[in-house]
């Protein structure tokens, strides 16, 4: 890997994440003459000067009382003092310790699913790649057709009425003594696994068939490249070829799809966090948006990105790692 | 196939061929028919002699020698093979494992395209090790060292550095050499290669097949070399086999068949070739193209293209005969019997 590659990545991570932090403090302020009006919407009962006092308070107490620009350069030198802002819910918290309070919740799930789905996946789809045209691979060619068109909180709606409530295998919604007892104990972890496991298979399944179709499309793409026959012409055995020559090219488009659900770990599945009443990022979003709780909202969006934008980063840089060509375009 | 029992090279029979090959076929059925690629091919190779396989693309010439190294997967393929015989081993009774061990060390192929033929994601040192650590039990060290002096054989310039780069690194001829210094690399008896200059730009292809001749006779290997192009097999092969829709239909000394070809195709093949020397060269055409291999015409396949087909070639195939000594011709009439009619 060269140096001038990692540097240029590095830079641009930093460029468009100036751009993205400026898109999420403009874009709110977009069509709207006074954020004062949308954190406190006018109320029939109340005289004009009295609404006015109302809001000249709010503008002062949300730093509004400045010009944008001003607010602006505000915004972002409390981004690195590390302050997000001050959400509108009542008790004033900080932006940043209300997200940080979900994100544990919400990677208790992300994380499982994509482990799940890339180990089984994976193997699934090298096995079926292998076994091209018989019935590991009919299996899942079928699969992918069923749960492309079904969507997870679909299955999740399915899981619920049976190993919910039907058979009672596990909690159709969570618990809430789960967050508030949680204390690290063996008992509180399994408790919160028992009670994840809904929403994990529901999102598990259509990510375990997701990454064995790209695995076994990978596999099977590369068994048909003229250097896999080169290498059977140099005599190599079938398992040199399979794990030297094969998976080492297969596994490029793999990482990538890895990348991309690694920059989707904290966002949180919405409809599933809602379903099984997760309390995780998805709802603490659809909270925000509910209650037009901007500086939350912007916050979140905020955070998501940069968290995408350093995974991109991550797996860019792994991929150059694993693919020497990926530089070549800085060579010359 | 009655007809082809015959053909033998008389000349040298003392000495033992590296490749013996006896009715060859190679057909893959399908929902729609038979495609027959591959229709009875005889070859035979003897040491140290370099041997050309010539036809248009799509003839048969690749799934020959795949099924020479015994790499064509089955199925989708049907292969029959009479004798296969390398050096005297026969090659048909050998395991998957057997064969491994014969492939890069008895027998190697270069193939026509090396930026694809060559692992991307390996370093070409690597790739070179492999060879070495599988058929001289050699450890990656010392394996390292006669990579470095096997690329230095074939002219990569400092061979230490290309040691280390990537196929993406190296320049279309570059990559070429280490795919011959990669088949030389166990001098094995028989190196099949494919259309090895046919990715290559015209001035590195002279270079690529004077090193490839010359690496051949400083090892004393035998070479099959596989190409669509007679031109550049003229200063190369001793002999020459002409390929037509699955079947030889002429083969000769390469001298022989230049000054004198008796099949109308060959005829064809030669009359496409420009030559500077001569101002009243006429090119002679041959129109259309290779008969679809699932719709195989009556009769003498090249009659719909050749100008001077019979009634008896629109009926019958024609047996490849011995017309002078080691020149055999699938023709009813062949050229020479027609006389000077050019």
């Amino acid at each position: 890997m060269q140096k001038s590659y990692v540097i240029k990545r590095i830079l641009y991570t930093v460029l468009i994440f100036f751009v993205v932090l400026t898109l999420n403090f403009f874009i709110p302020r977009i069509g709207v003459e006074d954020p004062a009006e949308r954190y406190y919407p006018p109320q029939g009962n109340m005289s004009d000067d009295a609404y006015e006092a109302v809001k000249e308070l709010t503008r002062k107490q949300y730093g509004f009382d400045v010009s944008t620009a001003e607010q602006y350069i505000r915004y972002v030198s409390d981004l690195f003092h590390g302050d997000l802002d001050t959400s509108f819910k009542s008790g004033s918290p900080k932006v940043a310790d209300l997200i940080f309070e979900r994100i544990p919740w919400t990677l208790v799930l992300s994380l499982s699913t994509m482990l799940i789905g890339a180990i089984l996946g994976i193997s699934f789809g090298a096995f079926a790649a292998w076994r091209r045209g018989r019935w590991p691979d009919l299996i899942l060619m079928n699969a992918s057709t069923f749960t492309t068109a079904l969507p997870s909180f679909f299955i999740a709606l399915i899981l619920v009425l049976y190993m919910g409530f039907e058979w009672e295998w596990f909690p159709a919604y969570t618990d809430p003594n789960m967050v508030a007892g949680f204390d690290w104990s063996w008992e509180a972890i399994g408790r919160v696994f028992y009670n994840a496991a809904l929403p994990i298979f529901s999102m598990a399944i259509g990510s375990i068939v997701s990454y064995a179709q790209t695995t076994r499309n990978s596999v099977i793409a590369v068994s048909g490249e003229d250097f896999i026959l080169t290498a059977r012409a140099k005599g190599l055995s079938n398992s040199t070829v399979l794990y030297k020559h094969t998976l080492r090219n297969a596994v490029l488009p793999i990482v990538t799809s890895l990348g991309m659900s690694v920059s989707g770990l904290i966002g949180g599945a919405v409809v599933i966090e809602q379903i099984f009443n997760w309390n995780g990022m998805g709802t603490l979003f659809l909270e925000a948006n509910n209650t037009n709780d901007y500086p939350l909202m912007m916050g979140i969006m905020l955070f998501l990105s940069t968290f995408a934008l350093v995974a991109n980063l991550v797996t860019d840089l792994c991929y150059s790692l694993l693919d020497p060509r990926v530089t070549v375009g800085d060579k010359r | 196939m009655n007809d082809e029992k015959k053909i033998s090279s008389p000349d040298t029979t003392e000495q033992e061929n590296t490749l013996t090959l006896r009715n060859l076929k190679v057909i893959f059925p399908n929902e729609a028919g038979v495609i027959r690629a591959v229709e009875g091919i005889d070859l035979d190779i003897k040491p140290g002699e370099c041997v050309a396989l010539v036809g248009e693309s799509g003839c048969g010439k690749s799934m020959t020698s795949l099924a020479i190294m015994k790499l064509l997967s089955s199925p989708p393929a049907m292969i029959r093979v009479d004798e296969l015989k390398l050096n005297g081993e026969d090659l048909t009774l050998l395991s998957e494992q057997k064969m491994q061990s014969i492939r890069g060390s008895q027998m190697s192929m270069i193939f026509q395209d090396a930026m694809t033929a060559l692992n991307p994601v390996m370093t070409v040192g690597r790739q070179l090790d492999e060879i070495f650590m599988r058929h001289s039990n050699m450890k990656r060290k010392e394996a390292k060292e006669h990579s470095i002096k096997a690329l230095a054989m074939v002219g990569v310039p400092s061979p230490e550095l290309r040691y280390k780069d990537f196929p993406h690194q190296l320049s279309g001829g570059m990559r070429q050499r280490v795919l011959i210094a990669m088949a030389f690399a166990c001098q094995p008896k028989l190196i099949i290669a494919d259309e090895p200059t046919t990715a290559l730009d015209v001035t590195i292809q002279a270079q690529v097949l004077e090193l490839l001749s010359d690496m051949q006779r400083k090892h004393n290997t035998s070479l099959l070399l596989i190409t669509h192009d007679l031109s550049i097999v003229a200063n190369m092969a001793d002999r020459i086999y002409v390929m037509y829709s699955g079947k030889i239909v002429e083969t000769a000394n390469a001298y022989e068949l230049f000054k004198k070809p008796l099949h109308p195709y060959t005829e064809g093949l030669l009359g496409a070739i420009p030559r500077l020397s001569d101002d009243h060269h006429e090119f002679i055409q041959i129109p259309d193209s290779v008969p679809h291999p699932m719709f195989k015409p009556q009769g003498c396949y090249f009659h719909p293209r050749c100008r001077y087909a019979t009634e008896e070639c629109k009926c019958d195939m024609p047996p490849l005969r011995e017309i002078a000594p080691g020149h055999c011709v699938r023709c009813f009439h062949p050229l020479s019997e027609k006389g000077e009619d050019k």
